[in-house]
């Protein structure tokens, strides 16, 4: 209790500064105690207990026996005497296969890794969570103690609960941003550091121009050659423009790349919602991203290829700015100093530029969450459910259940150690954690890959002091900066759909978004143009029924309103 | 064919009863597979009604609510049209490609006449036609990857490399070359067997006749084995807007990128239906039974041509 | 005088029947076969691509050296996929599950396909379109997947096997070659006391030898071949056949959220080995069935 007091206590001094939603007191913390359970204590079945589990099984590093023999599991075991019963699926079939289940006698109790259960909610197969929160301490003092119920009012069904635990973070996590190669941005007169605090993308654009020129007079590249090829906008960004899009979209209030979602945001000034897709904003956003690509800086490539071909391109020095997320620091290192060899280069980690506004993109604070299945109470009974809950509530929300699930038993695969006056926490000798960003030898074991630690089912959201204990200063030193340089994006309001309304927002949204986001690749590589094309993409998107989706929202936000 | 009359032996029109009796053998031999047919194939039909009804995961497998033709509302979506299209797109030109393309190789194999020489290469070309589509969609991306030996031969030349499979513009490209990889060799047997079945003194009296070997093929071979043809291509075109086998190779080279070109119908119905975060079964299904629909009406049109204009058919 | 007749040179005057090679048809003969040979190298060239590849070392790969031979030879690869269990067990379980499915479904197809071929067989008026409606109809996902949890089919070799056990083009095929088997044979069985099983399975079944064999080969690649079974029945891991394996790993992830977290991938020299090893079997059987399929073929094809 103490040490899990003293830790947050650190957490909250070393991360202050960086914004929350609201800054409140800590004291009206709410429910603490549940039945005589409290916040922080250990959780322990007195008699052997087993609950059946879901899991969401990555091929690039498959669970293997030794998961359940001897790590991760086994190490839950141990913990609290429970044993889980796992039903294992492949990562990409993983809700697919999950729906079959859902009502039959194959669901299991517990199902993590859920982004999206507001399909199921109306089948009546997944239970309304937010019944039992009161019975989960973890959470009702993470909930309390930062403030998330406008966070996860986002989340709310028609009868105002909510069907999933939602991984909680302290603060949102800006995770994607860019990373520049400071040494040549230099030696073509540009002070990063110093440009990062206001810089737009069309500053960027100029900036890039100049380094180009640069580059091209001390023979560093062709003037035929882009200087920019990406990463995560090709293979792995769906054809949506990946993070790149999300990026700049939101610097200009658009809703694009990964945070597409249904195309929609809030204006607040008219107390409604729009498609931004269509607005005037976007025109903004894609032209700012074609001319990045029309001054040859930007290769668009980048929206079709491979992540390793760009990661290649960056390691030669072919590409002098690429972007960039905390847990491929170690890859990124390695690559570096293969290529370029160690100390001819040198990166800085930037804050990634401004648009007509000056948020940054992440504002949600929830991550993908847990569903219970209604099966769970019918087998257990009402006291056997709270208990599974209570343990629900240790695995996914305690601090005890986090360290457990990310690093391992404390003496077996990590221990504390002192840095520069801070604790941190340091795999033992002879562990590595690709995972976590922590390199190690060939002969070093993977303590994802052997015993399933670090791995995407258990939440990577929560205190930032912990969600980060396993990143270098470098890192954390960028989260310090947005917080200054940068504003956060206000919450959305809370709009609640009935299933019918999600059912046939469902039907319109895949199909519309699939348009937008051709549309909006094909405006940023000039394939179609802004100006001319314009009103053929407005039509087409009126075709796939981009009012009604508008409407149903807006009908549905005044109804919440109203409640 | 010989065929024995509906008559038994004493020339008198059989009961039923002993028609039962005298062939319970055989009846009894059907009782298993058609018990097959009516729970695994039959029972699950049932399961059809959640195109009028609604369903949702976990809830009813009958659905819930009230009887509805809603679901029906595909016709008006621009996706349904879109993904139509695609289909017979994508089909048409593999036909296009894939019909002349069988029918040459066959002509050509059949001027080998080095009998081992021309066994190897049937036996080669026959290979593909037995490798799983997931293997075949790995080769694809594996080949046409970006460090794969196309791109080798493209930089060679100082091109740039190409994301084959990430270009709307390669996508037909590639579902047309590998359809027809898979389907050049064994495309040939029916066309082949035909070829082996023309009576040799045709060709005889043609050479007497003085044709040319490229007339003997002209006038001779085409000619005989043209009902094979018909039957054929009226098949063909008759599973057009089906998506047959497509499905599995199109649902894996999927990605955002191609969605707009390769984005068939059955590709449609796996994403409302199963690989949908909100998923729609009750549209899923709907469109299942207009496809199905569909197919059953042309196919029993082309089986019916067939028989009229070549006298045969599938069944 | 035809110019075949002017300008041969060579022609073979003892024998009439063998056609008479102009110039014109020897530098025809000359292309075919360059044709062929390139037709050949084609369709094996993807073969020896993954074959090279499965024996370089990553970093080749990965730079673009390998196209026909491996760059940075060994067998590391493969050591790695035949050591670590999972894909030998994979491999076994397709095994298993062809062998099995195979023998099941050409027993049922075959019981099915004989009295379908009878036309004396008066139910066939009914049977026939009974079973070709559902090569159209089915009932979906979901209601199958129903039905099959309430058999309680999951997760087992049945439920692997019984989704495909019969498949009705095939049985159309058999009945159309039963059809063609004299009946004066199955008469005379019959007058030596035969039952219909005794003919069917004492006269028939051997005289169809090349259906048999065509339909053995078809349904083994069927069932060698298929993930979809275990994608929607086989839940656990370890029953996973080989084909499902494969999808797991060439159709990557698909999901941005899980692309971004942890930028995983697999080497292509292990998915081109594991490919490799799942083709080898059927590279090495369709060879010495070919006789019989091209037969089946052409005789149970579109015929009659």
């Amino acid at each position: 209790m103490k040490k899990v007091l003293a830790l947050l206590l650190a957490a909250m001094m070393i991360l202050s500064i960086i914004p929350m939603a609201t800054a409140e007191s800590t004291d009206s913390v709410g429910v603490f105690e549940a039945d005589g359970y409290t916040y922080g204590e250990k959780f322990w079945s007195d008699e052997p207990v087993t609950y059946t589990i879901f899991f969401s099984d990555a091929s690039w590093y498959p669970m293997v026996d030794t998961w359940k023999t001897e790590g991760v599991f086994e190490q839950i075991r141990k913990a609290t005497n429970v044993t889980l019963d796992i039903t294992s699926y492949d990562s990409n079939d993983y809700m697919s296969l999950v729906a079959l289940d859902l009502g039959t006698d194959r669901c299991a109790y517990i199902i993590p890794k859920v982004y999206d259960e507001s399909g199921w909610v109306d089948g009546g197969a997944i239970l309304p969570v937010s019944d039992y929160v009161d019975k989960m301490p973890n959470f009702t003092w993470f909930y309390n103690t930062y403030n998330l119920k406008a966070d996860v009012d986002t989340i709310l069904r028609a009868d105002n609960k909510f069907y999933r635990l939602p991984g909680m973070h302290q603060a949102a996590l800006q995770d994607y941003t860019l990373m520049v190669r400071d040494d040549i941005f230099a030696a073509a007169g540009y002070d990063v550091k110093e440009l990062e605090k206001t810089w737009t993308w069309n500053d960027l654009c100029d900036i890039l121009i100049g380094v180009k020129k640069y580059m091209v007079e001390n023979g560093m590249c062709e003037e035929s050659d882009y200087i920019w090829s990406d990463l995560w906008c090709g293979q792995s960004g769906q054809g949506s423009g990946g993070y790149l899009c999300k990026l700049v979209g939101n610097s200009y209030d658009v809703a694009s790349g990964w945070a597409v979602g249904n195309g929609l945001r809030f204006d607040f000034d008219k107390d409604q919602w729009y498609l931004s897709s269509t607005s005037e904003n976007f025109k903004e956003f894609v032209t700012v991203m074609h001319r990045l690509v029309a001054e040859g800086i930007l290769d668009p490539e980048t929206f079709v290829q491979d992540d390793s071909v760009a990661n290649d391109k960056f390691f030669t020095g072919k590409s002098v700015i690429q972007g960039f997320n905390r847990s491929q620091l170690v890859t990124w290192m390695d690559g570096l100093n293969k290529g370029l060899g160690e100390g001819n280069y040198s990166v800085y980690i930037t804050v990634y530029p401004a648009g007509s506004n000056n948020y940054v993109a992440e504002n949600t604070r929830l991550e993908n969450g847990v569903c219970i299945s209604k099966g769970a109470l019918e087998a257990l009974g009402e006291e056997g459910f709270i208990k599974m809950m209570r343990f629900v509530d240790w695995m996914f929300y305690s601090d005890e259940g986090y360290i457990l699930t990310k690093w391992g038993p404390e003496g077996e695969t990590w221990e504390y150690a002192e840095e520069n006056g801070v604790k941190i926490k340091k795999l033992l000798p002879g562990f590595k954690c690709g995972g976590l960003g922590i390199a190690g030898s060939d002969e070093d074991v993977d303590i994802r890959l052997k015993w399933g630690y670090a791995c995407g089912n258990y939440f990577y959201a929560h205190s930032n002091a912990l969600r980060g204990d396993n990143l270098p200063a470098v890192v954390q030193d960028y989260d310090i900066r947005y917080a200054e340089y940068r504003d956060q994006m206000p919450l959305s309001p809370a709009t609640v759909l009935t299933p019918e309304e999600i059912e046939s927002t469902g039907l319109i949204q895949a199909d519309l978004i699939a348009n937008i986001n051709a549309w909006t690749i094909q405006f940023i590589t000039g394939q179609k143009d802004i100006e001319a094309d314009w009103d053929a993409y407005v039509q087409s998107c009126e075709e796939y029924e981009a009012e009604e989706l508008v409407k149903t929202y807006n009908d549905a936000y005044i109804r919440t309103k109203g409640e | 064919m010989a065929k024995k009359p509906v008559v038994n032996h004493m020339g008198k029109r059989e009961t039923l009863g002993r028609h039962i009796i005298k062939n319970w053998q055989l009846y009894l031999m059907l009782l298993i597979p058609v018990v097959y047919y009516l729970i695994f194939r039959y029972t699950p039909m049932a399961g059809n009604v959640i195109a009028f009804r609604k369903y949702s995961a976990g809830g009813e497998i009958f659905g819930s609510g009230d009887w509805t033709l809603r679901f029906f509302d595909f016709f008006g979506k621009r996706r349904f049209r879109l993904t139509l299209l695609n289909t017979l797109r994508i089909n048409i030109k593999y036909l296009l490609v894939r019909f002349p393309a069988t029918l040459i190789f066959a002509l050509l194999l059949n001027e080998i006449h080095h009998l081992r020489a021309k066994k190897l290469v049937q036996t080669v070309s026959y290979l593909p036609h037995f490798i799983s589509t997931v293997i075949v969609v790995g080769m694809i991306k594996e080949l046409l990857s970006t460090s794969g030996p196309i791109n080798a031969l493209i930089a060679l030349r100082g091109g740039a490399k190409i994301s084959f499979v990430m270009k709307p513009e390669w996508f037909d490209m590639i579902f047309v070359g590998s359809g027809i990889w898979q389907a050049l060799g064994w495309g040939t047997i029916l066309y082949l067997a035909a070829i082996s079945n023309i009576n040799p003194t045709l060709y005889e009296a043609a050479e007497i006749d003085g044709a040319s070997h490229f007339q003997r093929v002209l006038h001779v071979t085409i000619p005989c084995i043209m009902p094979t043809i018909t039957t054929l291509l009226i098949l063909d075109i008759g599973g057009l807007v089906g998506s047959g086998g497509a499905f599995e190779k199109v649902q894996l080279l999927l990605n955002g990128n191609i969605k707009d070109v390769a984005d068939i119908l059955s590709t449609y119905v796996y994403d409302l239906g199963i690989g949908s975060k909100t998923p729609s079964y009750s549209m899923a299904t709907a469109i299942g039974l207009f496809e199905g629909l569909v197919n059953l009406i042309l196919l029993t049109i082309a089986n019916l041509v067939s028989r009229k204009t070549a006298g045969s058919s599938l069944w | 005088m035809n110019r075949a007749e002017v300008k041969g040179t060579t022609a073979i005057h003892n024998n009439p029947v063998r056609i008479r090679e102009s110039r014109g048809y020897r530098t025809f003969t000359v292309f075919n076969t360059i044709i062929m040979i390139l037709i050949s190298a084609v369709t094996l060239y993807p073969f020896l691509y993954l074959a090279a590849q499965s024996f370089s070392s990553q970093e080749a790969i990965r730079d673009g050296l390998v196209s026909i031979w491996p760059v940075g030879f060994n067998i590391d690869t493969y050591e790695t996929v035949l050591k670590k269990g999972d894909f030998i067990g994979y491999y076994g379980n397709t095994l298993l599950y062809t062998a099995v499915g195979t023998t099941f479904s050409l027993l049922l197809s075959a019981m099915l396909a004989y009295p379908l071929s009878k036309k004396s067989l008066r139910l066939n008026r009914f049977l026939t379109p009974f079973i070709v409606f559902t090569m159209y109809f089915g009932g979906g996902m979901i209601p199958n997947y129903v039905l099959m949890t309430r058999l309680n089919l999951i997760d087992n070799l049945a439920a692997f096997v019984i989704p495909s056990l019969i498949s009705t083009y095939y049985v159309l095929l058999m009945k159309s070659f039963f059809a063609g088997v004299p009946s004066e044979l199955e008469e005379a069985g019959e007058m030596d006391g035969l039952n219909k099983f005794g003919v069917f399975f004492r006269i028939v079944l051997p005289l169809s030898m090349p259906i048999m064999a065509t339909m053995l080969l078809f349904y083994a690649v069927g069932y060698w071949n298929n993930w979809f079974n275990a994608f929607l029945y086989i839940k656990t891991k370890a029953k996973w056949p080989v084909a499902y394996y494969l999808k797991t790993i060439i159709s990557g992830t698909n999901d941005a959220t899980q692309a971004s977290e942890s930028g995983g991938s697999i080497a292509a020299n292990l998915k081109s080995c594991c490919m490799l090893l799942m083709a080898v079997p059927i590279i090495c059987v369709y060879p010495f069935i070919q006789k019989y399929y091209v037969q089946g073929m052409m005789l149970g094809g579109v015929k009659e």
